[in-house]
C-alpha cells in the first residue's frame, strides 16, 4: 500500500517536471540554422578560420531580433538547395537572388539586397565593354546561380561560350582563360578594390536583381519567413541594415533604389 | 605575377593542418568498414553464394558504374525527400557511408581476382584433409590473397584520403573545403593550395612507408 502511494507520487513529481522541462524549451530560443557558401568574398568568407561578411552580421542582427539563436552551416554552393529542401537548414544567406522559377519552390523573405548583374574582365581588356560585347566570348558564372539563367535568357545566348563554375571565376578570368565573369555589382567592385587580381568593371550593370532568404515552401517555413521579415522591417527603419552595409560596402545596397531609370 | 607570400601560406598551415584529422577520420573509418564489406561481397562472390550472389553482382555494378558525387547526392539530399528519417544523419556518417559503399564495390572486385589468383591445389589440398569451405578460406586462401591484395587495397585507401574532399558538397568542412574557403577569400590561390598539396603529399608519403612495411611483413613466410 505504502510502496505504491510512494510510486504514484513519484510519478506525479516526475510528470510535473516533464511539463515544466516540456515549458522550458518552448519558451527557449529557437536556433534559425543558416546555410552559406563560405567562399563569396565579401558576403560570406573565411579568413584565417574565421566566416565573417555582410550575411554573417545581417543574420547575426535577424537573430539578435527575434531572440534566436543562429546557426552558420557552410556548404558548397551547390549543394546548399539540397541541404534547404531535405531539411538540414532553415534557409540560406548567399545572395540568393529571387527568380520565378525559385519563387514557385520557396518561400521567399522581403529583399535585403537590390544590386545589379555586372560584366568583370581582365584589366586591359578594351573589346567588352558590357553584356552586348559577350557574342563569340567565352564568359564564366558560379554554377546553378541566377547569372547563369541570365546570360542564358539573352537574345544571342547562342553565341556566348557559357562555362559554369563551382567556385574561383575571378582567378579564370585573372588568368585569361575565360574572356569575362559574371556576378553582382557590389561583390565584383569589392573584389576589384581589395584583392591582387588584375580585373575591370565592363560597362553599366544590366539587370536588376534584389536578394532574399529562401525558406521551404510549408508551414513552418512560411512562418519563420514572416518572423524574419518583421525583424528586416525593424533592421531597415532603425538603420541597423544600412549601418552593416557602410561598413562593408561603404554605401547601402539594402534600400530599393529610388530612381526607376531602368539599368538596362 | 606576384612573389610567392610565404608568411600567408605559413600563417595558414595550422589552421589547414587541424582539418586533417577529420580528413582521415573519414577515411580510416570507411577504410575499416569497406575492407570488411568487400572481404564478404569477394567471399560471396568465388563462393557463388545462391541468391547473395547475383545481389552482391548488382551493389558492385551500381557503386562501382556510378560517380562517388552522385551516390552522396542521391543519399544525402534525395532520399530524405522520400524517407524522412533518413535526415537525421549527418553529413560525417554521411560521407563515410558514401565512401564504405563506392570503395567496398571496387576494392570487393580486387579483393576478389587476388582470391582467384591463389593456385586451385591449394583449395584442394586443403579440402582433401577434411576442412570444411569456410575453414578452407579463412586459413588457407585468405591469409594469401591478403599479401596479394594489400598494394592494391593501400591503392584505394589513398584515394579514400582525396575522395574526402567531396564532403564539403554535403556541408563537412575537411582539408579540402577549408582551403577553398581560404583562397576564396584572400585570392591567393597557388599559395593556399599548395599548402594542401603539400599536406595530402607528405600524409600519403608516411602511408607509402606504411606500405613497404607491411609489404616486407606479409612478405616473411617466402623468404629463406
Amino acid at each position: 500500500m505504502k510502496t505504491s502511494r510512494l510510486i504514484a507520487r513519484m510519478l506525479g513529481l516526475a510528470s510535473l517536471g516533464l511539463a515544466l522541462t516540456m515549458t522550458a524549451l518552448a519558451a527557449q530560443a529557437e536556433t534559425i540554422r543558416v546555410g552559406m557558401s563560405g567562399n563569396y568574398y565579401p558576403f560570406t568568407f573565411v579568413d584565417h578560420d574565421q566566416l565573417q561578411g555582410f550575411e554573417i552580421d545581417v543574420m547575426n542582427a535577424i537573430g539578435e531580433q527575434l531572440g534566436d539563436d543562429v546557426e552558420f552551416v557552410t556548404a558548397s554552393f551547390s549543394g546548399l538547395a539540397g541541404m534547404l529542401d531535405s531539411g538540414r537548414i532553415d534557409t540560406i544567406a548567399n545572395q540568393i537572388t529571387i527568380t520565378p522559377e525559385r519563387q514557385q519552390k520557396y518561400a521567399f523573405s522581403e529583399p535585403y539586397v537590390y544590386d545589379g548583374a555586372q560584366v568583370v574582365v581582365r584589366k586591359g581588356n578594351d573589346a567588352i565593354h558590357g553584356v552586348e560585347d559577350l557574342k563569340g566570348k567565352t564568359v564564366a558564372v558560379n554554377l546553378g546561380s541566377n547569372y547563369e539563367s541570365l546570360l542564358r535568357e539573352l537574345p544571342y545566348a547562342d553565341q556566348i561560350d557559357i562555362r559554369t563554375y563551382e567556385s574561383n571565376i575571378e582567378q579564370d578570368v585573372a588568368l585569361g582563360r575565360a574572356d569575362a565573369f559574371v556576378m553582382d555589382r557590389v561583390s565584383a567592385s569589392q573584389v576589384i578594390k581589395d584583392k591582387p587580381l588584375p580585373l575591370a568593371l565592363a560597362g553599366q550593370p544590366f539587370s536588376r536583381i534584389e536578394n532574399a532568404y529562401p525558406f521551404r515552401d510549408d508551414d513552418a517555413g512560411r512562418a519563420l519567413r514572416d518572423r524574419v521579415n518583421e525583424a528586416l522591417d525593424t533592421l531597415r527603419d532603425n538603420g541597423t541594415l544600412s549601418e552593416i552595409s557602410q561598413q562593408w560596402f561603404g554605401t547601402d545596397i539594402t534600400q530599393p533604389p529610388q530612381n526607376d531609370s531602368s539599368a538596362g | 605575377m606576384h612573389a610567392l607570400n610565404v608568411d600567408y601560406m605559413l600563417s595558414l598551415t595550422p589552421i589547414l593542418l587541424s582539418y586533417l584529422p577529420l580528413t582521415l577520420g573519414m577515411a580510416s573509418l570507411g577504410m575499416v568498414l569497406a575492407l570488411v564489406l568487400a572481404s564478404l561481397l569477394a567471399v560471396i562472390r568465388v563462393s557463388r553464394v545462391v541468391i547473395l550472389d547475383p545481389l552482391a553482382r548488382l551493389f558492385i555494378s551500381f557503386f562501382r558504374g556510378t560517380p562517388l558525387l552522385v551516390q552522396l547526392f542521391l543519399f544525402y539530399y534525395g532520399l530524405p525527400q522520400f524517407l524522412s528519417f533518413l535526415v537525421s544523419i549527418n553529413g560525417v556518417t554521411a560521407t563515410i557511408m558514401g565512401l564504405t559503399l563506392h570503395f567496398s564495390a571496387y576494392m570487393a572486385e580486387s579483393i576478389r581476382a587476388a582470391i582467384v589468383g591463389i593456385d586451385r591445389s591449394q583449395s584442394e589440398a586443403a579440402l582433401s584433409i577434411g576442412m570444411t569451405h569456410a575453414q578452407m578460406m579463412r586459413r588457407i586462401i585468405l591469409p594469401q590473397a591478403t599479401r596479394v591484395a594489400t598494394p592494391t587495397l593501400m591503392n584505394y585507401f589513398i584515394d579514400m584520403i582525396k575522395a574526402t574532399s567531396l564532403a564539403f558538397t554535403l556541408g563537412v568542412t575537411e582539408l579540402m573545403g577549408a582551403t577553398q574557403k581560404e583562397a576564396a577569400s584572400s585570392f591567393l590561390y597557388f599559395e593556399a593550395f599548395l599548402v594542401a598539396a603539400i599536406i595530402y603529399w607528405i600524409v600519403v608519403e608516411l602511408l607509402s612507408q606504411l606500405q613497404k612495411w607491411l609489404e616486407k611483413r606479409l612478405n616473411r613466410a617466402y623468404q629463406r
